[in-house]
């Protein structure tokens, strides 16, 4: 049974890689409110692009759209739409109001490949403020888009653009539970585990290679890792009892766990391959929900030690006791720290709702983000600005997003089914803010 | 003015640039609560005086509710034994006074209402002591378990969905344990009671109101290789 799960699992990521995979529902992104102050942007149709499927200037679009920061303008009424530098008419552009106006080409180059080559203007100073050329596959249209995307946003506000990340998340249809991988859009959904028992608490690894999750498959809570390249998956943890709630250490040798096989719930600490698993917390309570601080030094959990969920912090070298974060409320749950450290979001559970809330950690200053009924598992993007987590409308499992000062909120739906346990991947590869030069 | 165009190719696999590692962060973690060492210490202890108050108690309950039983008992079978009553029993036609029906003790757990047949005991929320109406049928699988040294039962530990799927996860282990620690205190030995948890996951009512979720806030006992 295991084996032919696991070439289940196979057949699945080969699809995935060789693109085979049948169409899936594509999942629905909706934006409701915007930033204090949204930044204008013209975007105009890239040359060339109608004879491609995926059209990159519409993609940027979309992604600048979504985030709520940008205000999209309009593309005027002069064509054809210039795509090099000579033909940019600022004087036209100034009287339609653009500030940054970006165009761009798609060319057809050798072996099949394409280039997309784009700019972006500063209308004021007439300068050109970002330009970069992509030889890609022709499949790779959409990645290089969110690339563009990332790159004007970055250089917009300031912030690491996360338009070409990964969400990972749990699809519930009838009693079948996927666990899915999608484009941080949502589009390209694709299914890398699935079975007919609760998967919970998907996480990925920092390098963005592995998932580790915990399944009930065998009739109890086991965590799993899964490679995402291979679809080969290891069992982390078996141990008596249940094995859950993992969390990746930031360099990803190690994963705090919640293992009861020595009685209630307590925090472990084991390595990425399963062995060494050594014991952290003491404590005659729940103990569970470890997130590791972005420097690796401290964990925040969740424990019922004073008598109700609130969060605690601990050093993971146990060289002091846990100290209490959480003071407001009876019910405060499902840490996890901010990429800068100094605030973590959880949930709260508020007047009989359960919602989103941030607190500074500095402050103690608590903000309440959300306002659903239930919502549940709030998980960072990677630079800090959004917080992806799972909510639900009339009784039907949904994500949403809300940025981190609570103005910009997304609601994202797939077409069937019950949608849940979001995580948001890390950044792909190592970035830094880019710049031209 | 930025005239370079820098060009690079992009492999944007599904994962991509694996070799490249994550980009760690060093931030300098600051201590800011100005919480004492002495407030948090008295909080922890404060907090584990109460919890093993609680257990005290429980246990001491449990005591209580054992002798009470037993009492009951004992009169039970004083009362029979002053009255030699005959007993009657129907035979079925392929057996001639055979006393496997009584001893099958399958067929004692399912014995439409007894308290062995009940295998559910509910909590409140966010709690996992076990209320006084549920002692008895702990007790009653207890005894039936000393009676039955062959047996074995696993106790799965269930919540209602509010809240974190994985804080929910580990009530229910600790609804599990409370059963088997109930049950262990009264002679079952440890090693016959496996505890898992399915905190919210494996629901029994699916309406979001209270009478869904005090349904599915609960521990049920199974016993391990029954028939059927």
């Amino acid at each position: 049974m295991q084996s032919s799960n696991l070439l289940k699992t196979w057949i699945l990521v080969l699809m995935l890689l060789s693109g085979a995979l049948p169409a899936q529902a594509q999942l629905t992104i909706d934006v409701i409110g915007g930033g204090a102050s949204q930044i204008p942007i013209t975007v105009l149709p890239f040359g060339n692009e109608q004879r491609y499927e995926q059209k990159v200037s519409e993609i940027v679009s979309a992604d600048l759209r979504r985030s709520g920061l940008f205000r999209l303008g309009a593309v005027g009424s002069r064509r054809p739409f210039p795509t090099q530098v000579k033909d940019v008419d600022y004087e036209y552009w100034r009287s339609e109001r653009a500030q940054n106006l970006v165009i761009g080409d798609v060319m057809p180059r050798a072996e099949g490949k394409v280039e997309v080559r784009f700019r972006m203007f500063d209308v004021a100073s007439e300068s050109q403020s970002l330009g970069f050329s992509f030889l890609v596959d022709s499949r790779q249209l959409r990645a290089t888009a969110h690339k563009i995307a990332d790159l004007i946003y970055e250089k917009l506000t300031g912030d690491i653009g996360v338009f070409s990340t990964k969400i990972c998340y749990v699809v519930k249809r009838g009693e079948t539970f996927e666990l899915q991988i999608a484009d941080a859009d949502g589009y390209n959904p694709q299914v890398v585990h699935r079975y007919d028992e609760p998967i919970i608490s998907p996480q990925w690894s920092p390098d963005g290679t592995r998932v580790a999750y915990v399944s009930f498959e065998q009739r109890k809570a086991i965590i799993y890792v899964l490679n995402v390249f291979d679809g080969s998956r290891e069992i982390l943890a078996a141990y008596a009892g249940s094995n859950s709630a993992p969390a990746w250490s930031p360099d990803g040798k190690r994963l705090a766990v919640t293992l009861t096989k020595d009685g209630v719930s307590q925090l472990y600490l084991i390595n990425a391959d399963g062995s060494g698993a050594r014991r952290l917390t003491y404590s005659q309570s729940i103990d569970t929900e470890p997130n590791f601080s972005p420097d690796g030094r401290y964990l925040l959990f969740t424990s019922d030690r004073a008598g109700s969920p609130q969060i605690y912090r601990m050093r993971v070298d146990g060289s002091d006791d846990p100290r209490r974060m959480t003071f407001e409320g009876g019910y405060n749950v499902t840490p996890r720290y901010s990429a800068d450290g100094e605030s973590f979001v959880f949930i709260h559970r508020n007047q009989g709702r359960f919602n989103v809330a941030i607190q500074d950690i500095a402050s103690r200053q608590v903000q309440i983000l959300t306002s659903g009924r239930l919502d549940q598992s709030p998980t960072f993007a990677p630079n800090g600005k959004m917080i992806l987590y799972a909510s639900e409308i009339k009784g039907r499992g949904i994500l949403a997003a809300v940025s981190s000062d609570g103005r910009v909120k997304q609601r994202i739906t797939a077409q069937d089914g019950d949608i849940r346990e979001p995580a948001w991947g890390p950044l792909l590869n190592n970035r830094r803010k880019e710049s031209p030069e | 003015m930025n005239k370079v165009i820098i060009a690079f190719s992009v492999a944007f696999l599904i994962v991509g640039c694996a070799g490249q590692g994550q980009q760690v962060a060093e931030i300098e973690q600051r201590e800011i609560f100005e919480q004492t060492p002495t407030e948090a210490e008295r909080e922890t202890a404060q907090a584990k005086a109460n919890k093993q108050a609680q257990i005290a108690r429980e246990q001491e309950e449990l005591r209580r509710q054992l002798e009470e039983q037993q009492r009951r008992q004992d009169a039970v079978d004083q009362q029979a034994s002053d009255f030699d009553e005959p007993v009657i029993r129907p035979l079925s036609d392929d057996s001639f006074g055979d006393t496997q029906a009584q001893d099958d003790p399958w067929l004692q757990l399912n014995e439409p209402g007894s308290l062995l047949a009940e295998r559910s005991i509910y909590y409140d929320f966010d709690r996992y002591d076990i209320k006084e109406e549920y002692v008895p049928i702990i007790e009653a699988h207890a005894d039936f378990l000393l009676t039955h040294p062959e047996l074995k039962i696993k106790v799965e530990g269930n919540c209602d969905d509010r809240g974190s799927r994985e804080y929910n996860l580990a009530l229910g282990q600790r609804r599990a344990e409370s059963v088997k620690r109930a049950m262990t205190l009264l002679g079952v030995e440890e090693d016959r009671i496996e505890t898992v948890s399915f905190g919210a996951e494996r629901p029994v009512a699916f309406g979001q109101d209270e009478a869904s979720w005090a349904q599915n806030r609960r521990s049920d006992i199974v016993y391990v290789d029954q028939p059927g």
